[in-house]
């Protein structure tokens, strides 16, 4: 007895959450096997189970290696559905860069943000880290993403993130390019004080505002 | 009452059983070199017993680990070894081998020539000062014995400053003080960041030179010496406390990629310093950005490039600063720990004061042994307390291999253990004392912290090619790691398990490094020479690192 879509959906779920991959990958293979939606299961499988990790990393159950763990899982089951997508089912998605600000190279804050949005199924452009306000603006403008998330690990490169929301007010995008900002010297006092449209504590609060600014 | 012989000495001493070895020693007048006074850190005060019956003495642990080969010809800790019935204690006479030997209380070093940069010649009523062959002053009389110098190891929180003889290389005296930019600022970013503005340097230089100069008075006073007769001072520190010490912006070390504004291995003048008028400031080289003076300092007195072998040296701190040393072969790096070990972003955390929580053993039958700092009762958790608390949770199982505090319900820890598993707004928290626990929270600081630490281990291995299991030593440096048990290190995994019964203790490092670079002359080109040849591993640069980083966050 074949199993439904939503008991596939459900198990892929758990399977992300109990970061095997292995089982991530064999239950992707029984969707594509029973001619199930992939774009579905990626929505209510993948996606939902790292919902569910997102949300145990913020209660502090899970730990960074967790999260990466579930995302590891997470991009197995992807890369099995995503050819089986066709491509006028995927409809567009939402843009938002991310990156490590000018000066600071202290990334793997910015790389758990990228995992976490990536599997809420939101386009993410890497933008990298040591990267310069100019940068920032133009990669948003020319990808056309309307926010762009901004890391700084260090208080000696904060500042620069001011520069790039000043940047954005400059060229006139200001409430068109939205700024959400985070890191460990970051607080939600110096977000207000630059003029940031919002700070984020952690990779899935970012999902979440990501969500919020985005409608 | 028990009977001691002292063999080397020829004395009986009778004492009341339960009595140290070294307390019976002092009792006598037997001098046993206690360098950290009995705590049991530094393994200084060796002994070896006699034929002693079992049952005649009991040895506790100490921070210390007694070498196995050691530990079976009979030598036991002088501090930590309780006599119980008659035994035989041979201590060796250290005070003729010190005088040839410079062994140095605070921190290992080696022994080398006294010959400082400085000198003095005296003829027709005059003394004539030289820096190496250059003449800087002159003095009316024959002030050859008024010959001293300073060696500073600025700590981001803690100053220590020696004032040393420099004719007979002797420690006259030693003192510390707060490093008063910490009030201004804690963290070394922070301070970087508060320097790179001209008003901000100005404040933290003007208080670290105010508090040099109070030093110096002090000391001076304390030691009935003429501060004018100091004519050399070295600054060891970290590279951002020397450029804060000495007056030079810092911003180029707060941003990638991550430069010195300076180099180090020159001198400079002391105008700002109540010493000689012809004096000068020696600055170690610096080795980068992140691994300054103060391990220059500590390669110096470990004597790592001679050593045979692979040799790990550490400084356990804010930011951990290490040297890979196999063969001669130097590498070395960095890691930003964060300020976990200093009590601080942890609940109960507290700096290493009184009612601080300092050791935490968890006996087989589940009860708890613990001990606070100043022997009242815990108040909080310092960083060393911190690290063996949760060294001692790891290896029995309250805290999972996920850095999961393990519910009562699925846990396999000793019964007594559950009771203190307790729920504090909901979430699980883990008491240590009557109002001291760790949460969940806690853990996970502490992971980062330790993570930090071992991927910077791992990853200096893997610049040289060496195995876990090819490291013949491991040198831990800094009051930090002075606090330190080698269990509480492994047990969580902050070094690897093939480390166990390799680590050693060797105190403060940057300050009998600076000594070293202040009496022996011939030390700093050679040391100026030999940083050029040590490695720079740069760990945020490596896309290694964060697989390696996250891979070291589990226990």
């Amino acid at each position: 007895m074949a199993k439904t879509a939503e008991e596939l959906n459900k198990e892929l779920a758990d399977a992300v959450v109990d970061m095997d991959e292995e089982l991530v990958g064999d239950l992707a293979n029984e969707v594509i096997e029973n001619g199930y939606d992939p774009l579905n299961a990626i929505d209510q499988g993948l996606a939902k189970g790292m919902d569910e990790a997102g949300k145990l990393f913020e209660e502090e159950e899970y730990f960074v290696p967790e999260l990466l763990m579930c995302s590891d899982a997470v991009n197995t089951g992807i890369d099995i559905l995503k050819p089986h997508i066709h491509l006028d089912d995927a409809g567009e998605r939402h843009k938002i860069v991310v990156g490590v600000i000018e000066g600071d190279t202290h990334d793997i804050g910015k790389n758990l943000v990228k995992v976490m949005l990536s599997a809420a199924n939101f386009e993410v452009i890497d933008a990298g880290r040591d990267v310069p306000p100019e940068v920032f603006v133009d990669t948003a403008v020319k990808e056309g993403a309307q926010i762009i998330m901004i890391a700084a690990l260090m208080t000696t490169t904060m500042d620069r993130i001011a520069d790039t929301i000043n940047l954005i007010k400059e060229r006139g995008l200001e409430g068109k390019i939205k700024v959400v900002i985070g890191g460990a010297p970051i607080s939600p006092a110096f977000a207000k004080k630059i003029g940031a449209d919002a700070y984020s504590i952690n990779a899935n609060a970012a999902v979440r505002i990501a969500r919020e600014m985005l409608g | 009452m028990p009977q001691i012989f002292f063999k080397e000495q020829g004395q009986h001493v009778e004492v009341a059983a339960g009595t140290t070895i070294l307390q019976a020693a002092r009792n006598a007048g037997i001098i046993v070199e206690s360098p950290c006074d009995g705590v049991g850190t530094c393994g200084k005060c060796k002994v070896l017993l006699e034929d002693a019956p079992a049952g005649s003495y009991k040895v506790e642990e100490a921070h210390y680990q007694m070498p196995p080969e050691l530990a079976e010809q009979g030598y036991v800790l002088a501090c930590h070894t309780k006599v119980l019935g008659d035994i035989t204690v041979v201590a060796e006479n250290t005070a003729k081998q010190n005088k040839s030997l410079k062994i140095l209380s605070e921190g290992e070093s080696f022994s080398y020539e006294i010959d400082p940069y400085f000198h003095k010649e005296y003829a027709d009523g005059k003394t004539k000062v030289y820096a190496g062959d250059k003449l800087v002053g002159e003095e009316d009389g024959d002030t050859r014995d008024k010959f001293y110098g300073l060696a500073i190891d600025i700590g981001t929180t803690t100053l220590v400053t020696a004032l040393i003889d420099m004719n007979t290389g002797e420690e006259l005296g030693s003192m510390s003080a707060l490093n008063p930019q910490s009030l201004h600022a804690q963290d070394v970013i922070t301070r970087i960041h508060m320097a790179s503005k001209p008003e901000g340097l100005a404040l933290l230089y003007g208080a670290i030179r105010d508090e040099f100069n109070n030093t110096i008075h002090a000391l001076c006073k304390k030691l009935n010496v003429d501060s004018k007769n100091i004519y050399e001072v070295i600054y060891s520190g970290n590279t951002t406390m020397i450029h804060l010490a000495t007056n030079v912006n810092p911003h180029s070390l707060g941003q990638f990629p991550y430069t010195a504004a300076i180099k180090g291995g020159n001198t400079i003048p002391a105008d700002d310093l109540d010493i000689s008028p012809f004096g000068d400031i020696y600055l170690p080289p610096i080795i980068s950005a992140y691994v300054g003076p103060d391990i220059t300092s500590g390669v110096l007195a470990a004597q790592l490039e001679k050593k045979k072998g692979t040799t790990l040296f550490i400084d356990i701190g804010t930011n951990g600063e290490m040297i890979l040393a196999q063969d001669g072969r130097l590498a070395g790096t960095s890691t930003a720990a964060g300020p976990a070990f200093e009590g601080m972003n942890i609940t109960c955390g507290m700096r290493a004061g009184d009612g601080a929580l300092e050791l935490y053993q968890i006996q087989d039958d589940g009860s708890v042994k613990t001990h606070t700092i100043g022997d009242t009762a815990a108040k909080g958790i310092c960083g060393s307390g911190l690290l063996d608390i949760i060294g001692e949770l790891v290896r029995v199982g309250v805290i999972g291999k996920t850095g999961r505090l393990v519910k009562p319900a699925r846990g396999k820890y000793p019964e007594p253990l559950k009771a203190n598993m307790k729920e504090k707004d909901g979430k699980p928290v883990f008491y240590v004392a009557d109002d001291v626990y760790i949460t969940q929270s806690d853990v996970r600081q502490v992971q980062l912290a330790k993570g930090a630490i071992r991927a910077g281990v791992d990853m200096l291995m893997m610049a040289l090619d060496v195995d876990e299991q090819d490291v013949d030593c491991v040198e831990i440096a800094g009051s930090f790691g002075y606090h330190l048990r080698e269990s509480s290190l492994i047990d969580q995994g902050m070094l690897p398990e093939a480390f166990r019964g390799k680590v050693r203790f060797v105190g403060n490092t940057s300050k009998s490094g600076a000594k070293a670079f202040l009496l022996n002359k011939g030390t700093r080109t050679y040391m100026e020479n030999l940083v050029k040849d040590i490695k720079d591993v740069e760990l945020s640069q490596d896309p290694k690192f964060q697989d390696v980083f996250v891979k070291a966050m589990g226990f």
